[in-house]
């Protein structure tokens, strides 16, 4: 029966790596995700099936030798095309917030459908040569694969997070996302503008899939085993805010690891989960 | 009256239920049993969650949390104690309704919690007592084996037991939702769902409200969990506590249509019998690509969900609304006095008193300290530049805001820090310079619920005849059945009136109700005002259009900066050099101002 | 009439004509039907496609050789989607409904438990392929073809040690860490009674959510507690995510040992080199000489290839399934008939040849011998090394 060990300054602080890169993860996930349900006003739950389908292909073309970064170059413009051609949809139909939960949930059955068939229900790992690489930091160990990762979810955060703050472009879409009728009156495109979100938004998920695909292990039902705790650091960090995502799932990774090293694993979740409360309930508009 | 129709709806509820009990009399083969249990299980998730999240418009994501506490408890009785299973099922209903008041009444305090935010606590509920569950007793990780257990003989099968007992609480289920929606308790949560303060300002207990809906869907949630866990027989903690009950019944009630009491048993119906259609193993795969696209054609073409495209292809009434509607009516003209007794204009009585009130706003101070009284009978003015404390001071009185410091007394009554339904309750209305109409409710409906509420009537029938003659004294009748949408800027206002009065207060405050309006809507607000104070109310009166407060008020007063600079005759304050000083600036103060002309009234 | 050697006589006789597997004349007449549900969709779905194949490879091969009885056997299959309450609800329509002949069972043991209620109600027999927890399953006519034995949370871990005792280090300090899945979870709590009763000493007692999807801190508590052995309650995907995280920290326990891995990838990973596990059939000798085992086994690696499964061998899962047809296919040709009392009498009272192996199924529960063998990754193959007499060109136990 294990109960509380002190863990040593080592594993404690590889924990907290640990946990800030998969806390980076569901940032880099959550990021997408976070935009369009805050600035667009869609819950897209096929977010998580664009983010898979994408870790399929990448592993798909590194079976045939392309490097999975470099995948990206294909991947990317695929996918910007797939998350406006379907905002294009939902556009058209004039399609509620609680509506697009449903449409996006037909969706994601659809893909995963696809994902099954060409894939087979089978558990796919990605063998890539950085994989094979880990750097070391004084005693801590940092994989290539994770430090890839934590390096684009910094990144794109930013990157977004800029966008919103100083271009023109990511103002006109806050003033949209306020109130819509305002913003056409001062002249924004917002058609435009939103074609070009929700494009981004699905571009950032197949980067989180090639992501996934270096780290983890993927198999088609996966997918919905991101969607509870990557909703919760998207709903944490506050809606449309580039950051959010990113601050939340760190402190929910974290959070979550220290508890694995210090006592029982299968604990985790109740601390990260009650560490979100208390942070809601005393702190609602300022979790982050 | 039609009161038939209120109660031919339950009755048909009631008699579907009994007629369906009849099915495993059939000899129907035992599977349709099983399904048609599915089928009525999750008709109870789904409209028991419809309850909470789809009449307040508090979008939970924690159904599976109150679900599973009610499986556990059966089980756990069942597994470890022995109870009789049919005894189980109350207590599963009692513990899941407490976990979700206990939840409740933390999360539901703290104001800033609305929408993804609530949605998000609820789904962290059920992370956290899932993995309670799984790391105690409760289930330890070997999950709870109820084959042992007997089932009780309802049916002439063992699935029809079950099918029965579903039938059962859907039925109640079903009975409950109706119940709920055209009742004053429902007309409240709907107006919660609209704008939940604007319903707590007209007297909507918001608070209280919020905890019996979520009770009620928990309890109801409980029980379908109790019966499920028989069903199963062998319960683990990994079905139950994920994000995927939650989002079935998200899926059901959103497909079904979320603002009708039915809605929900529709889409759970629709998506049971969907995903079961798709059973046959060859094309396993593909079948599920089929129920997605299925869905997402479905959202495309119904988007207000199943039910109301199907009324609307009926023709049946032409949009939803609670209950049904009901003709003007002829009360007698008595009605719109208020109920205290009304003296004559600035008799001198003294309504309401205010002492030393203050209001600050994270280091910014709106009010800063004013004294005011308000005389029974008169119509007092509130006059100020902008930024002067003057909206604020109407929201504290309210009840709006929490004052930060200060008296108000209202016929002798402190009122001060008190709940806003409960200061609407004592006699204080209020409209709001924007126009705040709860926005899915017919004009009728949205003057019935302060009726209900701010004035006390219990019976939304009752309500909504009083509310036509509110409607008439405003002059919106022909506009009862129409959606605020529908009325422009104007009869907005006149709604927010008709509001205001419908709950028979002596003390009226109106924000600022003559702003965008033109020359002639002005005056016939004008007279309508003068209409409103002539049957007894009293009236604070902010504005800014200098014509209506000469031709209206007796006295007016003056903040600025959020303390009272002056006080008087409107002809009086308005030529005082500090008064003109506040409103143009010094420059100004030395320049005689311009004759203005008294409108006689 | 001696039925009992009517019956091993007619036993015999299908073992035989499974062993030649010769032409045979066509099977004609109305079909039997078996009924079964698979996950064919959701998350258990990965190893419930194996199960599909096998039975179509079995339904195809059985036909080719004159059905049962001289009829055609037909396999009515449907999707629970991986919910047990679906899975209660298909199988009253196989039975109620679609009224066919047999049951087979589903796959894992929450849908097979369901599967177990509706049998019982309709005293049907149920043979079943996957079910993790023997204690559970208390009906009578319920028999499993996976041979864990009536106390596998014994009888398992004993046979590893055993295995470990033998070897060339035997373990000292264990560390003992889990996923909190039911049949994985009981299995674990009996392996530590067991080594507690060896002596051995437990350094490091761990637990974890199913659906966990962090190994790192895991991992570096492992290396902390530095063990000679590792004993890991992994299904699924855990053993791999765990073997990665280790790899990341620069940490391979000297020995280490994974419950039910998920077939396949748990072979290919340079890291999982002298990694443990159990089985009850291998692609090698002496199994592959069991009733049925070399036709079978080519067959498999040629349809899975086709399907495209990343693992074209077979193991526990498709080896427990096609011994979960030839159970019930024993139990029809003995007794003659489509009678489910007489199969499940006849099945208590005598053995049949299998796979895995001649089976009982007279212990408690209708459970009989622990057929779980430990087998071992080495050069990148999974290698039978204990007990001795199933080994095959004196493979052993490896420790580094």
């Amino acid at each position: 029966m294990s109960g509380f060990a002190l863990p040593s300054a080592t594993l404690l602080s590889q924990s907290v790596l640990s946990g800030i890169f998969v806390g980076a993860l569901y940032g880099l996930l959550g990021l997408g995700l976070s935009l369009s349900w805050g600035l667009l006003r869609l819950i897209n739950l096929a977010h998580f099936a664009f983010a898979f389908l994408a870790a399929y292909l990448c592993y798909q073309m590194a079976a045939l030798g392309v490097d999975p970064l470099l995948s990206l170059a294909v991947l990317v413009p695929l996918f910007f095309a797939i998350g406006a051609a379907l905002h294009w949809l939902m556009a058209r139909f004039a399609v509620t917030p609680f509506n697009s939960l449903l449409l996006t949930f037909g969706l994601t059955g659809i893909i995963e459908a696809i994902i099954q068939t060409i894939w087979t229900a089978d558990f796919r790992k990605l063998e890539s040569v950085y994989g094979e690489h880990k750097f070391k930091i004084g005693v801590l160990y940092v994989p290539v694969p994770e430090l890839i990762t934590l390096v684009l979810a910094l990144g794109l955060s930013f990157a977004v997070w800029a966008v919103l703050r100083y271009t023109d472009l990511g103002k006109a879409m806050r003033a949209a996302a306020e109130d819509a009728p305002i913003a056409s009156a001062f002249g924004v495109n917002q058609k435009r503008n939103a074609l070009l979100l929700a494009g981004t938004c699905a571009a950032l998920a197949s980067i989180a899939g090639v992501c996934l695909a270096l780290s983890f292990t993927l198999a088609p039902s996966q997918i919905y085993a991101w969607i509870g705790v990557v909703f919760a650091a998207v709903m944490l960090g506050g809606l449309g805010r580039a950051l959010g995502p990113l601050i939340a799932g760190t402190l929910i990774g974290v959070s979550e690891a220290v508890t694995m090293a210090v006592t029982a694993p299968s604990w985790a979740p109740i601390v990260s989960f009650t560490l979100l409360i208390v942070i809601l309930v005393f702190r609602p508009g300022r979790a982050t | 009256m039609k009161s038939g129709i209120m109660k031919r709806t339950p009755l048909a509820i009631l008699a579907a239920g009994i007629a369906l009990a009849f099915v495993p009399a059939l000899g129907l083969p035992a599977f349709y049993d099983s399904l048609l249990y599915l089928m009525l299980h999750w008709i109870v998730l789904a409209t028991s969650w419809n309850i909470l999240s789809g009449y307040t418009g508090y979008f939970s994501f924690g159904h599976g949390a109150f679900f599973g506490a009610g499986l556990y408890t059966t089980s756990t009785l069942l597994a470890r104690y022995e109870w009789p299973f049919l005894w189980t099922l109350p207590v599963a209903a009692l513990v899941a309704a407490v976990l979700g008041v206990a939840l409740g009444a933390v999360v539901f305090r703290v104001k800033g919690v609305r929408g993804e935010l609530f949605a998000l606590l609820t789904l962290a509920i059920t992370f956290v007592i899932g993995t309670i569950v799984v790391n105690t007793p409760l289930d330890g990780g070997q999950g709870v084996s109820l084959s042992a257990v007997p089932v009780p003989a309802i049916g002439p099968t063992q699935s029809s037991t079950f099918y029965l007992l579903a039938l059962a609480a859907a039925t109640l289920t079903m009975l409950i939702a109706w119940g709920l929606y055209v009742s004053k308790f429902g007309a409240g949560l709907f107006a919660i769902h609209d704008d939940e303060d604007a319903a707590e300002v007209m007297g909507v207990p918001t608070y209280r409200y919020k905890l019996m809906a979520l009770a009620i869907s928990c309890a109801l949630a409980g029980v379908a969990g109790g019966i499920h866990a028989l069903f199963l027989s062998y319960v683990t903690v990994g079905e139950v506590f994920t994000i995927t009950v939650p989002l079935t019944v998200v899926l059901m009630s959103v497909l079904g249509g979320s603002r009708h009491w039915a809605g929900p048993a529709i889409g759970a119906v629709a998506i049971t019998a969907l995903l079961y259609s798709f059973t046959a193993a060859n094309h396993a795969v593909a079948g599920k690509a089929m129920v997605g696209v299925i869905l997402i054609a479905a959202i495309l073409f119904m988007p207000d969900g199943i039910l109301l495209r199907l009324r609307k292809l009926f023709k049946r009434a032409p949009k939803a609304q609670p209950g049904a509607a009901h003709p003007p009516s002829q009360l007698a003209p008595q009605v719109l006095v208020p109920s205290a007794g009304s003296s004559p204009a600035g008799s001198g009585e003294v309504l309401l008193r205010v002492r030393g009130l203050q209001k600050s706003f994270k280091g910014v101070r709106a009010l800063a300290g004013v004294d005011v009284d308000v005389r029974r009978g008169e119509i007092l003015g509130l006059l100020g530049p902008n930024g002067s404390g003057k909206s604020t001071f109407i929201n504290v009185v309210s009840g709006h805001y929490v004052p930060t410091a200060g008296e108000i007394v209202f016929e002798g009554r402190g009122l001060a820090g008190h709940a806003a339904h409960r200061i609407a309750g004592a006699g204080i209305a209020r409209t709001y310079q924007i126009p705040r109409p709860f926005a899915h409710m017919s004009v009728l409906d949205n003057v019935a619920l302060a009726t209900m509420f701010g004035g006390a009537v219990g019976s939304p029938a009752e309500a909504r005849r009083r509310a036509m003659t509110w409607l008439e004294f405003t002059g919106l009748q022909g506009k009862a059945a129409a959606h605020p949408d529908d009325l422009n800027l104007h009869q907005r206002k006149f709604l927010e009136l008709a509001r205001a009065l419908a709950s028979r207060p002596r003390l009226v405050l109106l924000d600022e109700v003559l702003c965008g309006l033109t020359p002639s809507e002005i005056d016939d607000a004008v007279a309508l005002i003068r209409r409103i104070r002539d049957q007894g109310s009293t009236i604070v009166f902010v504005e800014h259009v200098m014509r209506a407060v000469m031709a209206l008020t007796d006295r007016v007063v003056v903040f600025n900066h959020g303390e009272l600079l002056a006080e008087g005759s409107a002809s009086d304050v308005m030529q005082r050099p500090e008064v003109m000083t506040a409103y143009l600036g010094k420059a100004h103060a030395v320049v005689p101002p311009p004759s203005v002309e008294v409108a006689h009234a | 009439m001696n039925t009992s050697r009517l019956s091993r006589r007619g036993a015999l006789a299908a073992a035989l004509l499974a062993l030649t597997g010769g032409a045979f004349a066509q099977p004609a007449g109305q079909p039997i039907r078996v009924g079964s549900t698979l996950a064919l969709t959701g998350p258990l779905s990965a190893t419930a496609q194996i199960h599909k194949l096998v039975g179509d490879i079995y339904i195809e091969q059985v036909n080719k050789r004159g059905g049962w009885l001289g009829r055609p056997v037909e396999w009515i299959v449907k999707d629970d989607q991986s919910k047990p309450d679906l899975a209660r609800t298909l199988y009253e329509q196989l039975v109620t409904a679609d009224k066919v002949d047999l049951l087979m069972g589903p796959y894992a043991t929450g849908a097979i438990l369901s599967a177990m209620g509706v049998a019982q109600r309709y005293n049907k027999v149920l043979v079943h392929h996957t079910l993790g927890i023997p204690s559970l399953a208390k009906y009578d006519m319920q028999f499993p073809a996976w041979s864990l034995g009536t106390d596998p949370a014994t009888t398992v871990p004993n046979t590893v040690f055993d295995a470990l005792a033998a070897g060339p280090k035997p373990p000292k300090t264990v560390a003992v860490v889990t996923n909190k899945f039911p049949s994985i979870h009981f299995m674990t709590a009996g392996a530590r009674e067991v080594m507690k009763k060896r002596g051995l000493n437990e350094v490091l007692f761990l637990e974890w959510d199913f659906g966990n999807r962090d190994f790192g801190p895991i991992a570096n508590r492992i290396k902390d507690a530095n063990p000679d052995f590792v004993w890991v309650g992994a299904i699924g995907l855990d053993g791999n995510l765990l073997l990665d995280a280790m790899k990341k920290i620069d940490y391979a326990p000297p020995q280490h040992f994974y419950l039910y891995p998920a077939p396949g990838p748990l072979v290919s990973l340079p890291e999982a080199k002298n990694a443990l596990s159990v089985t009850i059939f291998e692609e090698q000798p002496p199994f592959t000489s069991n009733t049925g085992a070399a036709e079978f086994v080519k067959l498999y690696r040629e349809r899975a290839t086709k399907a495209g499964l990343a693992d074209p061998s077979v193991e526990t899962q498709a080896a427990a399934s096609y011994t979960a047809w030839q159970i019930l296919e024993a139990g029809v040709t003995a007794t003659k008939g489509l009678d489910d009392k007489a199969i499940g009498t006849w099945l208590k009272a005598n053995r049949v040849d299998t796979l895995q192996g001649k089976l009982r199924f007279n212990g408690t529960g209708n459970f009989g011998d622990d057929l779980m063998r430990v087998k071992q990754v080495q050069g990148g193959k999974w290698v039978v090394v204990w007990p001795k007499d199933v080994t095959a060109g004196g493979a052993k136990l490896l420790a580094p």
